[in-house]
């Protein structure tokens, strides 16, 4: 995959993303937050074949989803996707964790990332505001170089 | 009650019709703004609407300073810059037709950026409005538009309109600014990010004003004043708060400029003469291929060079800036193209960028 990023003076900034199979997707977050989507099929740069309008909100959604926050397909395996160095993580907070009643703010470890908190019953919980505080059941989606990770899940689950 | 607000609720009322009828049509609202300016101008004193389009035209600068300021020619990359060099050929061809048409060096300096400056602001709204911001041609617009800004500034600064003495107080400001931003830049971008919206949209509004009226009194534009406190804000990290914040009102105060622009446009052209208008189709056609050229140096196939091109014809507050500031030195030839420029180039471009893409196909 190759991305390639520009500035777009007085809009925005524009990302051009041609994957494996030549297609290309061009994506342009505007100042306002929201986001353009057109689809270029291989072959054809010249006119795009779809266009999507996004709002920030949205955006953000089918980017967890693309993530896998919601949903990890089997091939990748059941909690962690790879990256080349980078790694997401699925962690679930068993009765006993150390960071449960913590807040998030308290969880802190350089280069990793919370992405979101999944909790049962309720809606996603994506970039979870610092006052959030855990509790048992929750599902965190982790993100960052491997040890920092893994650094930041020992910290979380002992 | 203030008389200005009668003034007001007509020309936003009818602003705003304008705007919803070419809406209908998808064509963007600002040619929409000019045109109900000359049915209005007959009618409606538009001193009465003062301060809004004097401020409407330093806001508009200020935000053209946040989002061209000569930084971001860091980001551009080498085939814009490319495509920037071609598009500058057309400010020595346009000095060169001054002196032909008899003007001094002043003149036709202030001619050659009549010619050669396009609007960032119109061809952004343009951009947005179309919805052709993801286009190859776009990103190749706005970095030519990024290099004329900058240009253009240089050359207002040159030819302006006190003594030596003025100048140098422009030049000095200027250092103070930069300075200012070198030293202080890191502190002071802490520092404002502590502080609420609403203060740094006062603080924001003051700025531009008072360094709009030290330039006016230094006998320097006003407006470049403006773009250069815009390039200051960008510098210390403001960019799109201040955007979000200046936004709509910048908008408003735009819509009433180019009503005032387009009510005032009548006066001005009532003795047009026929050197005014080959120096006009001139202006209008020079840049053409120019541009085509550049965009294809910039590696873009002869469709979308056909369209940068295109994109390119409207002309907006650079050329009214230095039309004003050339019939206020007595060289009513300029300031009669440059109006002309204007009133035509924005309805035409606008046009050329919403059919281009169509007729290009229609044709093949």
């Amino acid at each position: 995959m190759r991305v390639e990023e520009s500035v777009l003076p007085g809009v925005g900034r524009k990302f051009m993303v041609t994957v494996r199979s030549g297609d290309r997707l061009v994506i342009v977050i505007h100042h306002s937050g929201s986001r353009e989507l057109h689809y270029y099929e291989r072959g054809n740069m010249d006119e795009p074949t779809a266009v999507l309008d996004l709002t920030d909100e949205e955006a953000r959604e089918l980017g967890a989803i693309l993530a896998g926050v919601l949903f990890t397909p089997e091939a990748v395996g059941d909690t962690q996707t790879k990256l080349a160095q980078d790694t997401i993580e699925w962690v679930r907070l068993g009765p006993g964790a150390p960071c449960v009643g913590r807040t998030v703010k308290e969880l802190q470890e350089q280069g990793a990332h919370l992405l979101a908190v999944l909790r049962e019953g309720q809606a996603l919980i994506p970039n979870p505001p610092p006052e959030l505080s855990l509790t048992v059941g929750d599902t965190l989606v982790l993100a960052g170089p491997r040890g920092a990770v893994e650094r930041l899940r020992k910290q979380m689950i002992g | 009650m203030h008389e200005s607000v009668t003034a007001f609720a007509i020309a936003t009322l009818l602003l705003g019709l304008g705007a919803a009828l070419v809406h209908r049509w998808h064509f963007p609202p600002l040619a929409a703004y000019l045109l109900v300016g000359l049915v209005l101008g007959r009618f409606l004193n538009t001193e009465s609407l003062e301060p809004l389009p004097s401020l409407g035209l330093l806001l508009l600068m200020f935000s053209v300073g946040l989002e061209f300021g000569p930084d971001r020619l860091q980001q551009m990359s080498g085939r814009v810059m490319r495509a920037g060099g071609w598009d500058a050929v057309a400010l020595p061809v346009g000095i060169l037709v001054g002196f032909l048409a008899g003007l001094d060096w002043k003149g036709a300096l202030l001619l050659g950026g009549v010619m050669y400056v396009s609007s960032s602001a119109v061809i952004v709204k343009l951009i947005l409005d179309l919805r052709r911001a993801a286009n190859p041609e776009s990103e190749v617009v706005l970095g030519v538009l990024v290099f004329e800004d900058l240009l253009i500034t240089i050359l207002l600064i040159l030819v302006h309109g006190g003594s030596g003495l003025s100048f140098a107080v422009v030049v000095g400001l200027l250092g103070l600014f930069w300075l200012l931003l070198r030293l202080g830049g890191h502190w002071l971008n802490r520092q404002l990010q502590l502080l609420s919206d609403e203060l740094v949209l006062l603080l924001g509004a003051a700025l531009v004003s008072a360094t709009a009226v030290l330039f006016h009194a230094a006998g320097a534009s006003e407006a470049v004043a403006a773009f250069i406190c815009g390039v200051l804000a960008a510098g210390l990290g403001l960019r799109e708060r201040l955007e979000h914040l200046f936004g709509s009102v910048r908008d408003l105060g735009v819509a009433l400029f180019f009503l005032t622009v387009g009510a005032t446009a009548l006066t001005l052209l009532d003795s047009v003469s026929a050197g005014v208008v080959v120096v006009f189709l001139l202006a209008l056609l020079i840049k053409l291929p120019l541009n085509f050229k550049g965009a294809r140096v910039a590696g873009l196939s002869v469709r979308r060079s056909t369209f940068a091109a295109a994109y390119l014809v409207p002309r907006g507050e650079f050329n009214l800036i230095l039309g004003a500031m050339a019939m206020q030195q007595g060289y009513p030839l300029v300031g009669q193209v440059a109006v002309l420029l204007v009133l035509i180039s924005i309805p035409l471009g606008s046009l050329l960028m919403r059919f281009m893409p169509s007729w290009y196909n229609r044709s093949k």
